[in-house]
C-alpha cells in the first residue's frame, strides 16, 4: 500500500520532469513570428495529379525564407513531408524520403509519385532544421495519383 | 553611297550586339543559378482583380531565396517592379514604390494598387541588391484593379 503510493509519486515526478524537459526543448527553440504561417500553395487539397509529376509551391506568410545555416530572425527553410506524421517538433528535423529539406533557400519542388494516394504538409525550421517556437507547419493535404 | 551602307552595316551589327551586352557587361558579378526561372505564380496575367489589396505570390524554380545580406550561391532575393520598367542591371536595384525589395527573404507580398491597369514583373538581386549575371526576370504582366 505505502509502497504504492511511494510508485505513483515516483511516476508523477518523472511525468512533471519529462514535461518540464518538452517545454524547455520548445522554449529553447529559435523564436518566430505568432503571425507566421506556411501553407502549399498548389497542389491543393484533393487534387488529383496524372502521371504523378507535380511542382509543388511553398506559401509563407509574414516570415523569410534562409537557406539551411543561416541565422537570421524570423527566417527559416522549408520542409515537406510526403506520407509520413509531423516528426517531433523539438529535434531535428529527419532527412530521408518522407522528410524532404530545402536547405538551399527553394520555395518550389518537383515530385514524382507514384498512383495511390499521398500527403503533404509543410513544416518550417531554423537554421539547424530543428522547428521554431512556436513550430510552424501547414495543413496537412492528400492528393491521389490516378 | 558605299559609305552610308558602311555606317548603316555597322548599325545593325551594333543592335545584334546589344543583347550580346546586355546580359554580359551590364550585368552583376553574381553568377545565376543555372536553369534558374523567375514567375509571378499569382496574379495571373490580364487578371482583373476586385480588391484593392492582394497577395502576389512569387514563383522561383531551381534557385533558392537567402534573405539581403547572405552570400550563398544560387540564392536571391525578391525584387517586385511595378508600373516601372527593369532597372540597369549592374547596379543595386532602386527601392521607392515602384521598386519594392524583398530582403527578409520573403516569397510573397500583399500589395495596395489603385484602380487602373498595372503591370508586374520580378527581378531576383543578390546579396548586395544587384541582378545576377545572367540576370533572372520574370515576364511582364498586366492586371487590372477594378
Ligand atoms: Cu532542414
Amino acid at each position: 500500500m505505502q509502497g504504492g503510493r511511494g510508485m505513483w509519486k515516483i511516476i508523477a515526478m518523472a511525468i512533471v520532469i519529462a514535461g518540464s524537459g518538452v517545454t524547455s526543448a520548445l522554449a529553447d527553440a529559435t523564436p518566430i513570428s505568432k503571425e507566421s504561417r506556411v501553407y502549399i500553395v498548389w497542389p491543393r487539397n484533393g487534387q488529383a495529379v496524372s502521371g504523378g509529376k507535380l511542382w509543388v509551391r511553398m506559401g509563407l506568410k509574414n516570415a523569410g525564407v534562409a537557406p539551411a545555416g543561416v541565422e537570421k530572425v524570423n527566417t527559416g527553410h522549408h520542409h515537406l513531408i510526403v506520407d509520413a506524421p509531423l516528426p517531433p517538433l523539438n529535434q531535428e528535423i529527419p532527412a530521408d524520403k518522407n522528410h524532404l529539406h530545402f536547405g538551399a533557400g527553394q520555395t518550389e519542388v518537383h515530385l514524382e509519385l507514384p498512383p495511390g494516394t499521398h500527403t503533404l504538409q509543410l513544416l518550417f525550421a531554423d537554421h539547424q532544421h530543428v522547428p521554431h517556437n512556436p513550430p510552424v507547419y501547414s495543413e496537412k493535404i492528400t492528393i491521389v495519383v490516378p | 553611297m558605299r559609305t552610308a551602307f558602311f555606317i548603316s552595316a555597322i548599325a545593325l551589327a551594333a543592335l545584334t550586339a546589344m543583347p550580346a551586352v546586355g546580359s554580359g557587361a551590364e550585368a552583376g558579378q553574381t553568377p545565376a543559378a543555372k536553369n534558374a526561372y523567375l514567375y509571378i505564380g499569382w496574379p495571373n496575367d490580364g487578371e482583373v482583380i476586385r480588391t484593392h489589396r492582394f497577395r502576389v505570390w512569387f514563383g522561383l524554380r531551381n534557385a533558392g531565396v537567402a534573405p539581403a545580406g547572405v552570400e550563398k550561391a544560387n540564392t536571391g532575393h525578391h525584387h517586385l517592379i511595378i508600373d516601372a520598367p527593369l532597372p540597369p542591371f549592374d547596379q543595386e536595384i532602386p527601392a521607392d514604390k515602384n521598386y519594392l525589395h524583398f530582403g527578409a527573404g520573403q516569397s510573397e507580398a500583399i500589395i495596395e494598387l489603385a484602380p487602373g491597369k498595372h503591370t508586374l514583373q520580378l527581378l531576383m538581386g543578390d546579396h548586395q541588391h544587384i541582378p545576377h549575371n545572367p540576370p533572372i526576370y520574370s515576364r511582364k504582366i498586366t492586371i487590372e484593379v477594378k
